[in-house]
């Protein structure tokens, strides 16, 4: 599997669909494994969504202390084995993300594992399919690096030039609402 | 023909022992598309799968359309007709149910004339269905009182649209056009909320450098990704478009050629926006000058642009206006019927555009036809082989139909596919209305808080359950399908009209087995009309991913642009219009110091009857809130999370406060998806447009005051 996923956070028009598509796969039980959150709702309605990285030296799999996370051939890391689970937790505050999370009547914990049943085939994980606003994408590997490129590209001809750091400076320039009496 | 559809190459997940069905969502007017899952053996719905393939969206869904399929299997489903005894609700048989009703209607037209009863139609159902409506009110009931509840949603744009154009087709354009477009302008619409689904062409035009204006009084998840959000006052869109105008013209952006060869008026047109000078525009909507100023350079400037707009501007008591001043926005630039550019309104109920050209409204027959044009009643009644003379004259709209009742000229009302009780302005005066019938009939497959109030509810089957078309916001007919047969002993619609219209005397008209039977009748009926549906059938739109009206012959490809050479009015050009300021129909008071505005939300769809009976929606949102600047809300001493009391002339209610600076300092916001006493339609203003008749949802004056409800205080 050459396909990532691919997260814009100023897309993100705060749905949620990702959330309702990320119970309908037919291996999470019912329970979404990613979150959207407000970065302040006071402020903005910016929302950004937020899913596993599928990193590849995962934080939650170093701290389990009974090895039950596992990570597959292709490097999706899967959610812990029922098996070896005993519940510790050390999982979901190990990760940076907050994406591990436990399930406290089953004993156990669950976390975003790109749809295997899907993702294995090439077919886009639920969250990445409905997407409205293409703020998560399943994509080839290059297509993400195209993208990458195209954005600073897209700067230039706004004769902006954005870095990693300061990027959510580049939004409108009206922000807020704001009325002639000011 | 097969149930499941895919385009070579693209894959779907096909899990064992499921087959997938392949429709569009049962909500807004985007009808996303979607494959629904069932189990081959039990025939249960499992669940919905992405249609990756279709053009429109993509695969993409909001969290409503993820979870539509939920309604199928419900619990809450009324699953036997109830008729109402002693107050309570009893199932019964629908021989008993039917019985009823044909004694009650009976009866009813015998003491107080044919016009004594009443049909409240909807259109969140299939052209078949609300086709059939309108029909079974004049053959059927023999009644001129029909409307429907698009009165309360599109009306102001298709008053607008005929009124310019000469025809109402809510898009000229086919919407993945818009990803060529190179200015966006839109006005009175939180798409990213209402539409989740377009905002994909959106954002891939800004991919490439498009750019977008909103405008809205709150800074909506759609205003935020705007190039200029102009935030101005609820209720002074006709004087911010004057303004817009004014300034394309003084600043020499009109298309000259295009304005001389198809536009009517410009002269007019020009005189009335001499006064709306930018500050005295700014004056009026209460945003900066340099946003005006920066907007109509911006909308002007560009070579593809598109004028879009929503309930915002049209729920207003000059809805008609507001979208005739938008609409020549596009006129003086000269986009209209050219590639990526032109004007859409965004429909909000899922057939909102079929559903309004087939007689259900109170003046119109299928195809568009005036029920005033005796040529055209001639023609309908031939189809329906009836004598012209029977014909019932024009009624009145949706909410004139309750003054109707408070008169006692309307004693029996059948609702179909609506839910006025949560929808309508001025609830109480509906609820009132309603208590008055002598006898009431909802349709519906849960009980909705309009079926609270009838004497027999019919359990209708939803979306997934009948086969037919809807016509999307572009105005492509497209197929729904039938996903698996009706739940408990629910009936389709059109088969629950005809068995009516059979007990009235009335069955030979009424002769249908399947849904595919009324499109025929339906093609005919609309052949030659402003909508013409003639040339389409199911198997084209199947094979051609949908075909759009006007489409006369089977040989016609359909017409996806509008107007490219002429506009329907009888001169084949567009009239601009004149419109001066005029103030909403109530502005604030000393009494009544704020504005009140409201809208939806992401996770409801209109009256919430469906959504709100939907887990996941309603973890996300589960109670109506008052959207508050935290300006306002420290001038009353109020707080995040805190109960208040709004008031407006009509009545009041509580709710909860939600503080955010993305909103204006003297409007508050109320999603108004909830029913009875957290209804926000208790307050609202039924104010009318002189024309579409649309109440003015958008705008009324408000009083707000805290509750002193702590232990020990009084």
């Amino acid at each position: 599997m050459n396909k990532i996923m691919y997260l814009e956070f100023e897309r993100c028009i705060g749905c949620r669909a990702c959330q309702a598509a990320c119970r309908e796969c037919g291996d999470h039980d019912a329970k979404e494994r990613n979150f959207v959150e407000y970065v302040d709702f006071m402020e903005s309605r910016q929302t950004y969504p937020m899913l596993c990285m599928q990193c590849k030296d995962p934080a939650c799999a170093r701290v389990c202390p009974a090895n039950a996370i596992q990570i597959t051939d292709d490097g999706v890391v899967l959610s812990a084995m029922e098996e070896k689970c005993i519940g510790c937790r050390n999982c979901t505050f190990g990760c940076p993300f907050g994406i591990p999370k436990f399930d406290f009547e089953e004993n156990k914990m669950y976390k975003c594992d790109m749809c295997y049943d899907r993702s294995q085939h090439d077919i886009a994980p639920m969250c990445a399919s409905v997407c409205p606003s293409e703020a998560i994408r399943f994509i080839d590997f290059d297509e993400m690096q195209a993208l990458r490129r195209q954005r600073s590209q897209m700067n230039l001809v706004e004769g902006k030039k954005p870095t990693e750091q300061d990027k959510w400076q580049y939004v409108p320039e009206f922000f807020g609402v704001y009325t002639s009496d000011e | 023909m097969t149930d499941f559809m895919v385009k070579k190459g693209v894959k779907n997940l096909h899990r064992e022992g499921e087959k997938l069905i392949t429709t569009h969502c049962s909500y807004c007017g985007m009808q996303c598309g979607m494959h629904i899952r069932v189990n081959e053996k039990t025939g249960k719905i499992a669940g919905v799968e992405p249609r990756y393939d279709w053009p429109v969206t993509n695969g993409k869904l909001c969290p409503k359309g993820v979870t539509a399929y939920q309604q199928i299997d419900h619990k809450e489903r009324i699953k036997r007709p109830l008729i109402k005894k002693n107050g309570k609700f009893v199932e019964s048989s629908w021989e008993e149910a039917l019985s009823l009703i044909e004694e009650k209607f009976t009866e009813t037209q015998a003491k107080h004339g044919k016009d004594a009863l009443s049909v409240f139609g909807g259109v969140s159902m299939t052209n078949e269905k609300c086709y059939l409506v309108g029909k079974y009110a004049r053959v059927a009931l023999g009644t001129r009182f029909i409307d429907y509840n698009g009165r309360f949603c599109m009306s102001s744009a298709a008053g607008g649209f005929i009124k310019t154009f000469g025809v109402d087709r809510g898009s000229t354009l086919p919407w993945p056009e818009l990803e060529h477009s190179d200015c966006f302008l839109i006005a009175g619409s939180n798409t990213a909320e209402c539409h989740p689904t377009s905002i994909q062409w959106f954002w891939k035009a800004r991919d490439k450098g498009a750019k977008m204006i909103v405008i809205d009084p709150r800074e909506t998840p759609t205003a935020r990704i705007a190039d200029v959000h102009i935030d101005l006052k609820p209720g002074t869109d006709s004087a911010l478009a004057n303004g817009l105008l004014h300034l394309i013209i003084k600043e020499g952006y009109v298309d000259e050629k295009y304005v001389a060869e198809r536009c009517n008026n410009y002269k007019e047109l020009q005189e009335s926006v001499e006064t709306f000078t930018p500050e005295y525009t700014a004056e009026i909507t209460g945003v900066a000058v340099e946003k005006i100023i920066k907007a109509a350079r911006m909308y002007g400037a560009s070579k593809r642009s598109v004028v879009m707009f929503a309930r915002g501007v049209e729920q207003q008591s000059k809805g008609v206006d507001n979208v005739t001043l938008y609409t020549s926005l596009a006129l003086l630039r000269g986009q209209i019927g050219k590639f990526a550019s032109g004007v859409a309104t965004f429909t909000g109920q899922g057939n909102g555009q079929g559903g309004r050209e087939h007689g259900q409204k109170a003046d119109l027959l299928p195809g568009y036809r005036k029920l005033t044009d005796p040529e055209a009643v001639k023609y309908i009644s031939n189809v329906w082989g009836i004598d012209p003379k029977d014909m019932p004259k024009p009624g009145v709209s949706a909410f004139e139909m309750f003054d109707e009742v408070q008169k006692g000229n309307i004693r029996a009302m059948h609702v179909i596919c609506s839910n006025p009780a949560v929808s309508a302005p001025h609830t109480e005066y509906v609820w009132d209305s309603f208590k008055k019938l002598d006898f009431m009939v909802v349709n519906d497959f849960f009980l909705s808080e309009t079926a609270e109030f009838a004497d027999v509810v019919l359990p209708a089957t939803t979306w997934a359950e009948d086969e037919g078309t809807t016509t999307n916001l572009e105005g492509r007919v497209i197929h729904i399908r039938k996903v698996t047969e009706p739940r408990h002993e629910s009936k389709p619609d059109w088969m629950i009209l005809s068995e009516i219209a059979k007990r009235m005397g009335k069955g030979k008209h009424f002769q249908y087995e399947t849904p595919k039977q009324i499109f025929e009748e339906l093609r005919i009926a609309t052949k030659g009309g402003k909508a013409d549906y003639h040339g389409i059938t199911y198997d084209r739109i199947d094979r051609e991913d949908g075909v759009f009206w006007p489409c006369p012959e089977e040989d016609h490809p359909g017409t996806p642009t509008m107007f490219k050479e002429r506009f329907a009015t009888p001169d084949g050009k567009a009239n601009l219009p004149v419109v001066a300021w005029k103030e909403p129909g109530e502005t604030p008071t000393k009494k009544y110091p704020h504005i009140l505005t409201t809208g939806r939300v992401v996770y409801h769809y209109l009256s919430g009857t469906q959504t709100r009976r939907i887990d996941f929606l309603m973890e996300q949102c589960p109670l109506p809130y008052v959207e508050m600047h935290p300006e306002m809300a420290s001038q009353y001493n109020m707080q995040e999370g805190e109960t208040i009391q709004l008031t407006t002339a009509r009545s009041s209610m509580k709710t909860e406060v939600k503080l955010t600076k993305a909103i204006r300092k003297d409007t508050l916001f109320i999603p108004y998806h909830w029913g009875k006493e957290l209804a926000v339609n208790q307050l609202t203003n039924p104010c009318l447009d002189p024309i579409s008749r649309m109440p003015e949802f958008k705008v009324c004056a408000v009083k707000i005051e805290k509750i002193y409800e702590q232990e020990g205080i009084k």
